[in-house]
Order: structure tokens, then sequence, then C-alpha cells
């Protein structure tokens, strides 16, 4: 397909969208839809413009990104660094490895009641939650890159002489990242997810306190305004780590 | 041998745990030593409620990837197929797909009200996405060799789709349903952690605001068992119906 | 570097040596690979090993290499027992792929093995461009081994390789992954590279011609257990011109011998 084709269809298919959202507002005025549940377009779009110019909903989204952020990034280090330890040494991948395998399916939102229990509700148990959430899809993603380099990149390494500390960043570090990187997309979905739990469950600002308090307040156009913006914060973060993604492997081409 | 390897360090953790707690004497509202925890776990296992709750999450689970995996494998499939659908859809499903499921509690809240329904729409929600997108990339990767095999054949749509495509397809479609049970089973205990009261999601947060950290941590250990036991038993079953397709993917 | 000899051919009085194995055997669990096998290697020849398969060629490569240690024997490089790789010694794997790091681009690949002699940044760039000329990979200094044909990719091995300055150069099958206009290309450009840089040569092959063209000596292995069965002096003229060379009595000579050689081995 040419690109003049792509964009053809990339606009129809847009066209579609707004389509669906013009029909939510036609089935909303109509009353077709319970105004309660599904406010419509309009409502939405105004609360989001409410939000906006009182501060409130700006401040609860910096406030959900940070925590998204810094959850993320602690979980990233730590995987990352970890995983590296675990996938280069033999012993660690015998003693240590299964016991992260078979935590693996634990559901990480479980641990929230148990790490509330602990720091209470609080910004840090928010970040805690994220950071052991967002800890494993990393840590095993590179325990499987670093366990898996080629026999013969380890034999290229010892006949130039490379040192250990320069096999890790030269060789074993760049020949990971494939793997890396898909932990890193993986967490910062897990990220996404449990900030929002975090955040209902403690209430202590953000946007998953503002949609939860919103559901109290029965005020829809609100819950859809979060949503929204959750949604794009979504987009946005996954197309920012698609494209860095893209420029650290461009070595794959094919 | 290599596996026994393996449970040497968390045995080793549970003893020092058991030990250091009873070293110190610990009386304490957060934690808890290994023997109390199974304790309450035993005492759950033999109580009906304990059960209820296990059936609650696995229940609303179950039905939300029955209904997430059928809405996505059958629109994976159409999309593949009909290409036009898949193209037109592209922006409206790319732009939903990334959405958090637990964001939609709330909403679903107010339509569902608590309960089952709650949970499956939200469980449906957030599997669905993943498997149509496996589900198209495995119909897509299968059909141009076989579709001009079908078209010599002069098979109708239907007899394409039931004879070729979804033979072909099986084993991807049951990785995808693999992948969606684990999710299934991670949101409905998060959706009951987050509101919905039912389950064991909900009995884990009740024991945990209640002080009780035995029962907080017999239910956390049996939740990470249902996980697990899930995850091996799908692979279980994955190498037994497939067993081509589990030796080149693991 | 000493200089060395010309080594313009096998028929030379004998020169000093570099690699010397003395009655080696490598054992892989209970089977014998290689059995009390002994070979020198002098300064500055080009030595091509032959064999039918499991003869032991690419371990016998590998023990010269210092990748793997034999249980009996002994091997020595310049003189001193040889336990382990060396910087001197550079190795050529047929497999291009998996050798070079396809996420750094011909330049980065080259320079990897400068960062492992610890050459000074400033001085790296000049080195790196002239080894990719020696290589004939001139313009193609920002490519990504994906985007490189496979002689490509096996020439900027080779220039990894000669950045090593190595004393000795092991080579698995380097052509065996080629088609055969590349294959006699880098054929010629490697007798090049080699009588420029005086390099000693250890080239394993499949290709009895392949071993003729280069060799100024052949070693042919046989298997069970992996021995020396015969040397084979090539005493054709340098520089070798794939037609004119090719064409000579003493050529097909050799030729016809390696054949009869290796089809003992063939059912």
């Amino acid at each position: 397909m040419t690109l003049f084709h792509r964009s053809l269809w990339f606009l129809a298919s847009l066209a579609l969208l707004v389509g669906l959202i013009w029909g939510w507002q036609i089935l909303a005025d109509a009353r077709v839809l319970p105004r309660a549940f599904f406010p419509g377009p309009d409502l939405t779009w105004r609360a989001l413009k409410r939000g906006v110019a009182n501060g409130s909903l700006l401040s609860d989204t910096l406030t959900t990104l940070r925590r998204m952020a810094l959850g993320w990034a602690l979980a990233s280090l730590i995987g990352v660094a970890l995983g590296a330890f675990v996938g280069t040494s033999a012993w660690a991948r015998v003693w240590i490895a299964p016991m992260f395998e078979a935590l693996r399916p634990l559901p990480a939102s479980a641990i929230a009641p148990v790490a509330m229990l602990f720091l209470g509700l609080t910004d840090t148990m928010i970040l805690t939650l994220i950071a052991f959430g967002a800890l494993w899809p990393m840590l095993l993603t590179t325990v499987h890159g670093f366990s898996n380099i080629h026999i013969r990149r380890r034999e290229v390494a010892t006949s130039l002489g490379l040192s250990r500390s320069a096999f890790i960043t030269k060789i074993a570090l760049p020949g990971a990242l494939p793997d890396i990187m898909g932990g890193l997309r993986l967490g910062l979905t897990i990220a996404l997810i449990l900030v929002v739990v975090g955040e209902m469950v403690t209430v202590q600002g953000g946007l998953g306190a503002r949609i939860l308090l919103a559901a109290r307040a029965f005020n829809a156009p609100e819950i859809f305004a979060g949503i929204a913006v959750l949604g794009v914060i979504g987009l946005l973060t996954n197309a920012v780590l698609s494209l860095v993604e893209t420029y650290a492997l461009r070595w794959q081409r094919r | 041998m290599t596996a026994l390897k393996g449970l040497v360090l968390p045995i080793g953790l549970l003893i020092v745990w058991q030990i250091a707690a009873m070293a110190t004497g610990m009386q304490s509202d957060t934690l808890a030593a290994p023997d109390g925890i199974l304790v309450a776990l035993v005492n759950g296992l033999t109580s009906a409620p304990f059960w209820v709750d296990t059936g609650d999450t696995l229940a609303a689970g179950g039905m939300g990837l029955a209904l997430g995996f059928s809405v996505g494998a059958g629109a994976g499939i159409l999309f593949a197929l009909v290409p036009p659908v898949s193209r037109i859809l592209r922006v409206t499903v790319e732009l939903l797909r990334p959405l958090p499921s637990i964001a939609i509690v709330p909403i679903a809240l107010l339509i569902f009200g608590f309960g089952y329904q709650l949970e499956v729409a939200i469980v449906a929600f957030a599997t669905c996405f993943p498997v149509l997108v496996l589900t198209e990339s495995a119909v897509r990767q299968v059909e141009p060799r076989l579709s001009e095999v079908a078209r010599a054949l002069g098979l109708t749509a239907w007899a394409r789709i039931t004879k070729i495509v979804l033979p072909a397809v099986l084993p991807r479609l049951f990785v995808a349903l693999r992948l969606a049970a684990g999710i299934a089973l991670i949101v409905a205990i998060t959706v009951e952690i987050a509101a919905n009261p039912i389950g064991l999601g909900s009995r884990l947060l009740r024991a945990a605001s209640s002080l009780r950290p035995e029962d907080m941590f017999a239910t956390l250990f049996w939740i990470a068992f249902l996980g697990w036991a899930l995850n091996w038993g799908m692979l279980r079953l994955q190498s037994w119906l497939f067993p081509a397709m589990s030796r080149s993917e693991r | 570097m000493s200089l060395s000899e010309h080594a313009t051919s096998a028929m030379d009085a004998p020169r000093d040596t570099v690699l010397t194995v003395q009655e080696a055997s490598v054992r892989y669990g209970a089977t014998t690979v290689l059995k009390d096998l002994s070979l020198s290697l002098n300064r500055g020849e080009f030595v091509c090993v032959i064999g039918p398969s499991g003869s032991g060629k690419t371990t016998l490569l590998r023990l010269l290499a210092g990748l793997l240690t034999p249980v009996s024997g002994s091997v020595d490089f310049r003189g001193q027992p040889h336990r382990a790789p060396s910087r001197d010694i550079a190795i050529v794997f047929q497999d291009y792929t998996n050798a070079l790091l396809p996420w750094r681009d011909a330049e980065g690949n080259v320079s990897l093995a400068l960062e492992a002699a610890g050459v000074p940044r400033a001085e790296r760039r000049d080195q790196i461009h002239a080894l990719l000329r020696t290589v004939g990979l001139v313009g193609s200094e920002g490519k990504f081994p994906a985007e490189m044909s496979g002689g490509m990719q096996q020439r900027l091995q080779i220039a990894r390789c000669l950045a090593q300055k190595p004393d000795v150069l092991l080579m698995d099958e380097p052509f065996g992954a080629l088609d055969a206009m590349t294959r006699q290309k880098l054929q010629d450009e490697l007798l090049g590279i080699v009588a420029e840089s005086q390099v000693t040569a250890f080239f394993v092959t499949h290709d009895l011609e392949e071993a003729i063209y280069l060799g100024d000596r052949i070693i042919a292995l046989e298997p069970n257990p992996g021995r020396v069965s015969q040397i084979f002096d090539v005493p054709l003229p340098k520089p070798r011109n794939q037609l004119t060379t090719r064409e000579m009595p003493e050529f097909l000579r050799l030729r016809r011998q390696l054949f009869d050689f290796i089809e003992r081995y063939e059912q």
C-alpha cells in the first residue's frame, strides 16, 4: 500500500471516530442513552474545560504522571540491575531465578493491601505498589536477554580480551536491549494501571482519586473527563516509548 | 535437581522469617510469622466463606474472560479477513487499547452497581484488546499461504474459515487465551481491591484494614498460588494440545 | 612485530615457529575429538586444514585459539604455554552474523577491538579508517551489519581481527556461507592482506580447491579420533591468480591427491 493510500485510510478511520463521537452526542441529546451514565461528549468536554480552568485537573494529572514516572523509573533501575546480575551469573540463574519465575503470575495489585498496611494511605505506598508491580516484567525480560547471549559473542569477547565490565556494557547490555525494551513497555502499561489502583485505594490526589470521587458524587461527566485524560496519558507515553525503541533498536531493521 | 535448588531460597527465607519472628517475640498488627500464616491458610481452606470468595473471583474472571476472548477473537478474525474493517477502525481501536482498564471501573460502577456484572465487564474490556491484536496477527500470517489453496478448492467463505483459517490459527489462539487468562485473574483481583466488595481481592483488603496480617498473608499466598497454578495448567494444556507449538515457543 | 622471511613457498628451510601443538588430545565427555595431535605453525606461513566431517577441524582451531585446553599434551604460543585466548591471536568465525555486534555500525565493530586493547579514543578513528580501507569497506563506515551483504559482513569481521594486530589469524570456514563470486574475490583480498601484514594464517575449509589456492601447506585430518593424516606442501608461485594458478599442473595434481584422500572417508 502506498503512503497516499495509507493516509487516506487514516483519515477515513479518524472520520469514523469523529462520527462515532458525534453519534454518541446525538444519542445523548435524544436521551436514548441514560444521561446519568453516558453524559455525552459536550458535557464531558465542559467538565474537562472546567477542570483545566480551575487548575485541579492539571494538578491531578501532574500528580499521577509524577507517581507513574517515579515508580516506573524505580522499577526499571532495580529490574534491569537485578536482571543483569541474575542473567550473567550462572549461580544466580540456578538458585534465584526460579523464585522470580514463580512470582511472575502473582497479580501485582494484590500487593496493594499489604503495602497499605505497612505504609498507610501515603504517596510512598503508591510508589511502592507501582515499583513492585512494574518490576517483574523488567526483571524477567532482562534476565532472559542477558542469559541468551550467543556463545559466539562470548568467544569474541574472550579473544579480544574484554574485561568483565566491558563485556557487560559493550556486549551483554546492548544485546539484551530488545528484551529490555519489551519489559519497559510492559512495565509502563502496568505502572499506569497501578497508579490508578493506588490512587483509588488511598484517595491521595491524582486522576485515580479524582474519578473515584466523581463516581461517589454520581458526576459522570467528571469521570469521563478523567478517563479521557488517562487514555491520552496511555497513548502518549506509549508513543514516546515506541519512538525511543525505534531509535535504540534502529540496527534491527530487518 | 535444578527444580529443588530453586526451592532452597524461598524455603530459606521462610525459615529466617520464622526464626526472626520467634526470637523477637513479635507482636504486630502488620507482620505475621509463617506458622501463623499457615494456620490461617488451613483455617481458610477448611471454611466455606474462603471458598465462596475464591469461587466469586474465578467465576467473575472466567465469565469476563469468556466474553472478552469471544469478542476479541471474533473481531480479530474479522479484521484479518476483511482488511478495510481493520483499517477504518484503526484509530478508534488504537485510542481505546492503551486505556487502563481499571479507569473505567467508576463508570461501570454507575451502570452496573457492585457485583458480578461490574467485574465481568471490566475483565472483558481488559482481555478483549490483547486477544484482538494477537488473533489478527495470527490470522494474517496464516492466511496468504492457504487462501490460494482454498480458492483453488473452490471453498465457500464459511468453509474457508472453519476448514482452513481456524485449524491453522488454533495454536496461536490458545496462546492468546493463555495470556488473556493471566490478565483476567489480575484484573478481577484488581477490581475487587479497588471497588467491588466480592471475591479474594476484597477479602485481602478486609484482612488488611481490620489488621489481621495472618489472614492477609494467607490470602496473598493463596492468590499467588492460584496465579501460578493457572499459568502452569494453561502451559501444560498447551503442550498437550499443541506439542509442536510449545516446543518452538518456550 | 618483527620482520619475517618471505612466505613464498613451503620449500624454504624451517623458520621460527609461532604456535606448536605437541601430542595434544581433546575430549568432549567420553568421545575423543583429537588424539595425540602434533603440529607447528611457522611465522608468516599460510596453513590450510581440510578433513572429512568429524575430524576435529574446528576443535583444532579452538585449541589453537586457547578457547579450550587439551586433556593431555601441550600448546605453546611463542614458546610459552598457551592456556587462555590472547589478543595476539585473532579468530574469524564462519557465522559473521553472530560474531559481529548488530547494534554497532562498521566503525563501531572495528572499534571494539581497539577499545579492548585500550587504544585512546583520539587514535582510534584513523586506525579504523585505515582498516576499513584495507578490507574494501570505504563508504560503508556508518552501515549496520543488517544493512550489509554477507561478503561485506565477513570483510568487516576480518577488519576487526586485523585491528587486534595479531601474530596469528585463525579462520574457521570464513567463506563457507558466501556465494562463489564473492568467495573468489575475498580469497584474493585475504592473500593480499596476509602477505602485507605478514601474519601467520590458519584456515579451516571444506573446499579442497580453496585450500590449495590459499595455502603454503595443507594439513589433512582424519576422523575418529581426529589426528593429522598427511601434510601437503603447495609449491605454487605467488601471487596467485584465479585463472592461471587453477590451471597449473601442480594445482591439478594436488587437487587429485586431496580428492583421493577425502574420498576414502565418504561412503
